[in-house]
């Protein structure tokens, strides 16, 4: 019995890396190999301080939590920053040097490890056997299960999974991605540390092998057979490697250091054949514990499959938008308005910059009429996109003002742009493809609690009020663009122009009261164009203020009520659109000489 | 400072100096031409000097023996690209940079242990073919097989800036390197670049395996150490530099590793090399991804579309 024990508590502290990790690349897309490293860390910082200062086994591992919490956020600050190549370099190269130095350090025993780790007790117990080990590790980790799932499924976790699908397009919704990344590099650290210190106190040893890069892998392959961004996945993948090994010995009859080789080379060619073949691993992200069951029922009574939402619907009917266009006049009653009359919700003055010798934008200046629509046209390569990477953050001007009501918001980064009440939307519409409609939307929401740790494990109640109050927020606006009946379809299943309502809703959801569009009308379907072009005016109706960036002067004609037009990075004429195209040089420019 | 030491340093540097460049023109080649992710650069590693090794064992001369190691790296790294990455590629490119990476870690696996398997835990040497003297230059002491060494990784790598800058394929690599779509418009099948850059950066990075067998030994996992710190020249030198500039940053790197030792032991060399990549990191400017150049926006990850 204590055999099949000992086999058990090791996938329980093998559940600690392998838990951590998920959330880490599973639902944080953060890829990363010194898991393992991290793990020694704490491990060897434990096992250092019981054997040389006969440190007791909780403020050892504690110990073990910081070393490895430290280690692990101080080497990925600088490479969170940067795309996720410099992750993957950091990692390695972090759990390269890690190791040589253990082996290399005479303080920690070379090659052979440190003996001589103190005992475990509880109230004045000793714990020896693998049953009284499993006493503490089981209830250890439920709760870190629970944990992990509390961080996952929540607006935390769901901004996790936005940064995993995209994190240009999560961050120009308000969130701060570089702290998101750093918060989760410090969570899954502190746990790799924390597994480290247990391995070493069951094993009572701190040995170089226990955390090689064949464990490092091991871990990793661990999530990706039982499936990333799923807890499940992780515990099931576990459970198949830990489980690999006493079934080689027995069953293969092979030697233990030849069943050791042979399951590292089974799971290398696992990792191999499930990312060819099944890349969501065995319980994909999607799975949850009611479609399970559901699953094993028609399994035994062979239920009807229920019927799965139509992918890629491009053929999808375009939602019926209640139409106001009849009553609807242009505002300031059919005349033609002098829109620098209006209050200015966003002016821009001198702004600059250059690409190399590239004068990208070359001192512009314009305003967006607040409760108004303005349009940015101008031919190809007028520098219309720059304009609001540079307006947003995401982009720094070399010179030039930019006010949002008033206050500078001139270099400053995006995600506070949005937050301050202007976002953006992408040519590109970046919606995020493998989360929900609905998660697309409620993500925008701004200000969740529960996007904040302190609350999600302190103040469950209110948090759970806030998430609630977040997805009405999400429905209505999907309701306004004329989307609710698709809300728990994967947004990337969706057609283009449904994917542009969904990106609109988006917008809607941050409240954010100036909405820049970045060609809302572009690469869709004929008959898509007049529900969007309804929403948008009828967002305008609402009292925000917009500006389009559009190629299709047809579509700038019926929305925009004013129209700046740019060339080569400055504005050489306003007016309305009529106005603009009866300029014959401006046509030129526009049309080519045709 | 102790003048003595620090010309032996010196000679050292540019011993291990050239092996990094070497290994860095090899990765950096591939890194910058396919954007792969290629950890598995490893295993061609390992595989060249083993191959080369067994094929000696057997009484095949020598310089045969190299040339089968050298073809047998190169096929295998042409097979793990045209095999395992390119379908990745192909089947789902948003996710390619982590498939290709988490697959490439599964080839180093699966790799290293099959080696350890047929050929045994055990260090193996492989002959030199010639017998290794100790030299000495004023109070410097190196070895004739450094020097060998130095020479012909030094050979390796002009001769890939050759094949690049003065052959109709190394333009048409080049090509692809600086500008892909526009390579492809003109008529270059990328798929063949790709998989010559695959061959001919396993066989640079192989040249390191052979002579490294022969100064060191060769084990199952002796392409650990060599493939991180082909990562750490890489990128130092810049994704998509050319071989050049790649080998002397590789050789920057073996100097300031090897003259730290005037202040510090050894041991702590790892740490010098890991040091220089996390200053470089650390300074270089914030980018979450914005405005990436289509060849960079390959090695993005998940979602960017």
């Amino acid at each position: 019995m204590e055999y099949q024990i000992d086999i058990f508590n090791q996938m329980l502290i093998f559940a600690i890396f392998a838990l951590s990790l998920n959330l880490l690349i599973g639902y944080g897309g953060q890829v990363s190999v010194a898991h393992a490293a991290l793990g020694a860390a704490g491990g060897y910082t434990a096992a250092y301080l019981s054997v040389e200062y006969g440190v007791p086994y909780i403020p050892a591992t504690l110990f073990a939590i910081g070393a490895g919490t430290l280690i692990g956020t101080a080497v990925s600050v600088p490479a969170l920053r940067l795309s996720m190549d410099y992750l993957i370099l950091l990692t390695l190269s972090l759990s390269t040097v890690l190791l040589t130095l253990i082996v290399s350090l005479k303080y920690f025993g070379g090659s052979y490890g440190l003996l001589g780790i103190g005992g475990v007790s509880v109230f004045g117990k000793d714990i020896v056997r693998p049953s009284d080990y499993l006493k503490i590790l089981l209830p250890l980790l439920v709760v870190l299960f629970l944990a992990c799932w509390r961080l996952g499924h929540s607006p935390f976790g769901r901004v996790l999974k936005g940064i995993r699908e995209d994190e240009i397009a999560t961050r120009s919704l308000g969130k701060d991605v570089f702290m998101y990344k750093v918060g989760l590099f410090a969570i899954t650290s502190a746990m790799a540390g924390l597994g480290g210190a247990a391995l070493v106190y069951y094993s009572q040893i701190a040995s170089p092998s226990q955390f090689s890069f064949d464990v490092a892998t091991t871990m990793i392959a661990m999530i990706i057979i039982g499936g990333m961004g799923n807890l499940w996945g992780s515990l099931l993948g576990v459970v198949l490697v830990v489980v690999s090994r006493p079934v080689l010995e027995k069953q293969v009859n092979a030697s233990p250091e030849d069943a050791s080789l042979y399951r590292l080379i089974i799971y290398g060619a696992a990792l191999v054949v499930v990312m060819r073949l099944r890349p969501e691993g065995l319980i994909p992200e999607s799975a949850s514990l009611r479609a399970g069951v559901a699953w094993i029922r028609r399994l035994a009574g062979r239920l009807p499959a229920p019927p799965a939402p139509a992918a890629g619907s491009a053929d999808a009917t375009p939602p019926h938008i209640a139409a106001a266009r009849v009553a609807r006049a242009r505002p300031g009653n059919g005349l033609v308005e002098d829109v620098s009359q209006l209050e200015a919700a966003v002016q821009v003055t001198g702004l600059v910059k250059h690409f190399g010798g590239i004068r990208a934008v070359d001192g512009l200046d314009f305003r967006l009429a607040a409760g108004r629509i303005t349009g940015l046209v101008g031919p190809n390569g007028a520098g219309k996109t720059t304009v609001f990477n540079l307006i947003t953050g995401a982009i720094r001007p070399d010179a030039g003002v930019v006010t949002l009501r008033g206050n500078n918001i001139t270099n400053i980064p995006p995600h506070r742009v949005a937050r301050r009440g202007m976002v953006r939307s992408f040519q590109d519409v970046r919606t995020l493809p493998r989360l929900s409609v609905l998660e697309n939307v409620a993500l925008a929401v701004p200000n969740q609690p529960g996007e904040h740790l302190g609350n999600l494990f302190f103040r469950p109640g209110s948090t759970a009020r806030a998430g609630r109050e977040a997805r009405e927020k999400a429905i209505e606006a999907l309701r306004f663009v004329g989307m609710e009946s698709r809300l728990e379809y994967p947004a990337g299943a969706l057609g283009y122009g449904e994917q542009k309502l969904v990106a609109l809703a988006r917008m809607l959801a941050t409240g954010a009261d100036v909405l820049l569009l970045d060609e809302p009308a572009s690469g869709i379907d004929q008959s898509w164009l007049d529900p969007i072009l309804e929403v948008i005016l009828q967002t305008r109706d609402m009292g925000k203020t917009i500006c389009i960036v559009e190629h299709n002067l047809h579509v700038v004609e019926r929305l925009a009520d004013w129209v700046y037009f740019m060339e080569a990075g400055i504005v050489t004429a306003q007016g309305t659109m009529r106005d603009l195209i009866s300029q014959p040089r401006l046509a030129e420019v526009y049309f080519g000489n045709a | 400072m102790d003048f003595t030491l620090f010309q032996q340093l010196f000679v050292n540097g540019i011993i291990t100096g050239t092996r990094y460049g070497a290994l860095g023109v090899g990765f950096g080649l591939i890194l910058g031409v396919t954007g792969r992710f290629h950890f598995a650069y490893s295993t061609t590693y390992v595989v060249t000097a083993y191959a080369a090794i067994l094929a000696a064992e057997q009484g095949v001369p020598l310089v045969l023996a190299l040339i089968i190691g050298l073809a047998v790296g190169a096929i295998l790294g042409m097979l793990i690209e045209g095999i395992i990455y390119r379908p990745l590629q192909t089947s789902a490119p948003t996710l390619a940079l982590l498939a290709i990476f988490i697959s490439s870690l599964g080839i180093v696996i699966a790799g290293q242990n099959l080696i350890r398997l047929y050929a045994g835990s055990r260090s193996k040497i492989l002959d030199t073919g010639f017998t290794v003297k100790g030299l000495s230059l004023g109070e410097n002491t190196f070895t004739s097989l450094d020097v060998v060494m130095v020479i012909s990784l030094w050979a390796v790598i002009l001769g890939v800036w050759a094949l690049i800058r003065f052959s109709e394929p190394g333009r048409m690599i080049n090509a692809v390197r600086v500008n892909p779509e526009m390579a492809r418009v003109v008529g270059v099948d990328s798929g063949r670049i790709y998989l010559a850059v695959f061959g001919i950066g396993s066989v640079v990075a192989g040249s390191v395996a052979i002579l490294s067998a022969m100064k060191y030994a060769a084990l199952p996992d002796m392409g650990q150490q060599p493939t991180f710190l082909a990562f750490v020249v890489a990128f130092l030198a810049g994704i998509g530099s050319g071989p050049l500039r790649t080998a002397l940053t590789g050789l920057a790197v073996g100097m300031i590793e090897s003259l730290s030792g005037l202040w510090l032991s050894s041991q702590w060399a790892p740490l010098v090399v890991f040091s220089l990549l996390f200053i470089y990191v650390a300074v270089k400017p914030f980018s979450l991804g914005t405005s990436f150049p289509a060849r960079a926006r390959r090695l993005l990850p998940l979602g960017a579309r």
